[in-house]
């Protein structure tokens, strides 16, 4: 039986946790507000916390070239796209066919983004949010493809050889980036590969291998060797097995393999910094704009810093219960 | 599984990682014996050991190291406290467990170099703390060299605290309530089953947030790029000075560059080979 915590407890352990929070979420508070104000607030001495005027004027000039861009009617398109794309995720979830309605879905966002990118004079941060999106995308799909079968060949094989990898691939995880990254460059120069989207997607698959073996291995390991010794006893070979029976039962180590995957593509600096002299992602882009003191451009900063946080908060308010598991699959098997 | 189809399963990975890491690694030993520069990258002429000798002499390199260790020795266990502290709570309520679950993963799921720059806008004229903490000493707070290490440190414990929060919540997650309970029948008091009970379940969490946490805050690049950058050489951490003297455009000298890189990965290697060895030992007791 366990002791009712008292009421004096409760509000004890709620406040902490109130306290706790807003010191997670104040910096994304304090630029937001800043994102839409105007620049003599925000150059004010005192703070000026309540009262001001607001303005999209930072997330124009942010994402546009044309200053005379109407806000409310991109507004309107982006949610527009929102409201179909999630209309139809949200239908298909019923349907047995469910991939046919998420791929539905994705053709929605892409055409939204060309039509976005070809009615108004956008910004080089569109292309870099175009950038940002394909290296992501792409990224999550040669890691995954190439990770699964990895991962369950190390959960399933029991020779020393599997071990003896395992533990390469988390020295490996060790690792500073520039024990990979000069080389990199050097190749990408002398090949004439430097800016290819490709060079970047290799590049951030390898350093990301280590992590998704050992994180699918741990949820292979959950999965019943009887399912697919059942399967192979009816003839099917152990790829066919793999691929009908196995992966199947792998949803949730696949999404939460892929949410941490697409972290560390959206959220990736040095690498495309360094193989990307004009090609930039996001990040590279918002440093480029930001990384200076000067106080002249700090609303559009703070305007580009709450655009490229906004898809992660989504990702976090959607999927956070994968979130959680796969750190927690990592930390309590690993 | 058998021997053949684990060699077809797993080739794939493997062969990613022989050609985009073992190969590179490989290159980076031998160009660190060269004077490879960034304006002439087709000659390497061989020079032996004295990129090695320039780096050990170099009192950037030091300040450097000792910045890093610095920053690993202090976020560390702070985090690693803190996370534990605030599991501890969150365990203790059901009710908006996950709205606080949301809020409290946010900064370490934000682009680095995107928090960084939130964290600091705080910091810079016209920010909050700043203008509190002018309220408080009556002297406008500016950031420079003697302050930027303890705002570099306040931003990887308010970044990096989330994950060993989460990794150890989810560890407490499957502690049997039975053996909490027994311990109270036992009349032990609640520090007692903390440290008799809790922690011992936690402790292969805690093993696994340690390691994963010094790797990561020892190669940080990320934060401390965007708050010293090219204005505070005080404060740059390895990866830093590492990519000041191999990819500035002024200096480009990528075979010190990548001398600097092997002498990184041995401090590395020096603190985990430890961990890495009991690890091997572990994957081999798990299979017999």
């Amino acid at each position: 039986m366990k002791q009712s915590a008292s009421w004096l407890q409760r509000v004890g352990v709620h406040g902490a946790l109130l306290v706790i929070v807003a010191w997670s979420i104040l910096p994304l508070l304090w630029t937001f507000q800043t994102s839409i104000k105007f620049t003599r607030d925000v150059a004010a001495r005192v703070p000026v916390l309540w009262g001001y005027d607001t303005t999209a004027a930072a997330y124009r000039a942010y994402w546009f070239d044309n200053q005379n861009t109407n806000m409310w009617h991109v507004l309107l398109a982006v949610l527009l796209s929102v409201a179909v794309t999630s209309t139809i995720v949200l239908v298909g979830r019923r349907s047995k066919r469910s991939w046919v309605f998420n791929i539905a879905a994705t053709a929605v966002v892409a055409v939204t983004l060309y039509v976005i990118g070809s009615v108004w004079d956008t910004s080089d941060q569109y292309e870099f949010l175009i950038n940002s999106i394909v290296v992501t995308v792409a990224t999550i799909a040669v890691s995954i493809g190439i990770g699964l079968l990895g991962g369950y060949g190390l959960a399933r094989y029991s020779g020393k050889s599997g071990a003896a990898i395992l533990i390469a691939a988390l020295a490996f995880r060790a690792l500073p980036r520039f024990a990979f990254i000069l080389p990199f460059f050097i190749i990408a120069k002398s090949l004439g590969l430097l800016d290819s989207r490709a060079v970047i997607v290799l590049a951030l698959v390898a350093v990301n291998q280590p992590f998704t073996i050992w994180m699918l291995r741990t949820f292979f390991l959950e999965v019943p060797k009887e399912l697919e010794e059942a399967a192979m006893m009816d003839g099917a070979t152990r790829l066919q097995a793999f691929i009908r029976v196995v992966i199947p039962t792998m949803k949730p180590g696949i999404i939460a393999t892929s949410l941490f995957t697409l972290l560390l593509a959206y959220n990736e600096f040095l690498f495309i910094r360094v193989l990307a002299p004009t090609n930039w992602t996001l990040p590279v882009g918002i440093v480029a704009l930001a990384g200076g003191e000067s106080s002249k451009g700090i609303t559009e900063a703070a305007a580009a810093a709450i655009s490229i946080t906004l898809p992660i908060v989504v990702v976090i308010i959607l999927f956070q219960k994968h979130l959680v598991k796969g750190l927690g699959a990592g930390a309590v098997k690993g | 599984m058998n021997r053949k189809s684990f060699v077809s399963f797993v080739l794939p990975s493997v062969s990613v990682m022989t050609f985009l890491m073992v190969i590179p690694l490989a290159t980076t030993i031998w160009l660190s014996l060269t004077d490879l520069i960034l304006r002439d990258i087709d000659s390497a002429p061989f020079i032996g050991l004295q990129n090695y000798r320039e780096v050990l002499s170099d009192p950037a390199f030091w300040s450097a190291a000792r910045f890093t260790v610095l920053f690993v020795g202090i976020t560390v266990p702070i985090q690693m406290l803190l996370g534990l502290a605030i599991a501890l709570l969150l365990d203790r309520v059901h009710r908006f467990r996950s709205l606080y679950l949301a809020a409290i993963l946010l900064p370490f799921i934000v682009t680095p170099v995107v928090g960084t720059l939130l964290f600091r806008n705080l910091f810079s004229r016209g920010g909050l703390l700043s203008w509190l903490i002018e309220l408080f000493t009556g002297s406008a707070f500016v950031v420079d060299a003697s302050n930027v290490r303890f705002l570099i440190i306040l931003h990887a414990i308010w970044h990096v605290t989330p994950f060993a929060f989460v990794a150890i919540f989810a560890g407490l997650q499957t502690l049997p309530q039975e053996r909490l309970e027994a311990a109270a029948m036992d009349g032990a008091r609640t520090l007692r089953s903390f440290m008799h009970v809790t922690l011992p379940h936690l402790k292969s969490v805690l093993f696994f947030v340690a390691i994963v946490s010094i790797m990561d805050s020892y190669r940080v690049f990320d934060s401390v790029f965007v708050f010293a950058g090219n204005r505070f050489d005080n404060s740059h951490s390895l990866s830093v000075y590492n990519n000041v003297v191999a990819l500035d455009a002024k200096i480009g000298r990528l075979g010190k560059g990548h001398a600097i890189a092997i002498l990184t990965i041995i401090g590395i290697f020096v603190a985990l080979t430890p961990f890495l060895i009991r690890s091997y030992k572990e994957q081999i007791a798990e299979r017999t």
